[in-house]
């Protein structure tokens, strides 16, 4: 049953018929810069996202803590780049909620897109 | 026979002159000017290949137009912070959304999609130091330059 899916995610996005990614707005509490902490994640992980798309995180790869939303603490790549990808592409940051990757948070829309299939992160304390 | 290696010719020869022309990134670095405090940078650029070579779009930033995407071509904006979007004008428009610091450089790479009816360009987000790499063997197509 997986290779009619994929067919059909492939005819879509042969005719740019990829659905918006799915968000609401929602208002971020900024941590305080100064006492920002910061995290170095442990395992890669892909994520699967509910547009089709993935995106990998490697191992070793930095984010620092900028806030919190209702759905969970925010976390910003320092060196590299998050995007999600559906009819257009967002820069995004992780929202992380025990440990799960919940969702994540577009800092241009100022909205939380929700991931249907949290995702466990394994990150540490701890800046490169 | 001869019209086939005419075609073939012509072909190459298209593709070649579809590609960017210009001075090197190691050639233009010390008259590219220093960021102003008050305002971010936006590279773009777009890896050279033959592939779609012949789809050059020009590239909105912020609804306004600031360049072309040309194979193995980069050039900069500078932009005052806050939100920037991106666009390519081709069959879809796929937009990119990202934010831009005071004093902070973005790059954004064209890359090569293929539609139904036509190929697609469109933007992605790329982390400085994969960017700072790609853009060494690429040339300069922006505005000309003065030395600082």
């Amino acid at each position: 049953m997986k290779t009619p899916k994929i067919l059909f995610l492939a005819l879509l996005l042969l005719c740019g018929c990829v659905a918006q990614v799915v968000r609401t707005p929602i208002e971020l509490t900024a941590a305080n810069q100064q006492e920002a902490r910061r995290y170095i994640t442990v395992y890669p992980v892909t994520i699967k996202l509910d547009s089709g798309y993935e995106r990998r995180i490697n191992a070793g790869v930095e984010f620092v803590e900028i806030g919190i939303i209702s759905f969970g603490k925010v976390f910003r790549p320092t060196k590299t780049v998050f995007t999600v990808e559906g009819a257009h592409m967002h820069e995004a940051y992780l929202v992380l909620n025990n440990e799960r990757i919940v969702g994540f948070y577009l800092p241009v829309e100022k909205a939380f897109s929700p991931l249907s299939q949290p995702v466990v992160l394994s990150i540490k304390e701890g800046s490169l | 026979m001869k019209s086939f290696r005419f075609l073939a010719v012509l072909f190459l020869a298209l593709l070649v002159s579809a590609c960017a022309t210009g001075p090197k990134f190691s050639e233009t670095k010390s008259a590219i000017p220093t960021l102003k405090s008050d305002q971010g940078r936006v590279y773009f650029y777009r890896a050279s290949s033959m592939v779609g070579a012949a789809i050059q779009p020009t590239i909105m930033l912020n609804g306004a137009a600031v360049g072309d995407s040309k194979p193995g071509g980069f050039f900069f904006v500078d932009q005052a912070p806050g939100s920037q979007e991106v666009s390519t004008s081709t069959e879809v428009e796929k937009k990119l959304t990202f934010t831009l610091a005071a004093g902070q450089t973005r790059y954004v790479k064209t890359v090569i999609g293929f539609g139904i009816v036509a190929g697609r360009v469109y933007p992605e987000l790329v982390d400085d130091a994969t960017a700072q790499k790609e853009i060494e063997d690429m040339s300069y197509i922006g505005k000309p330059l003065t030395k600082q």
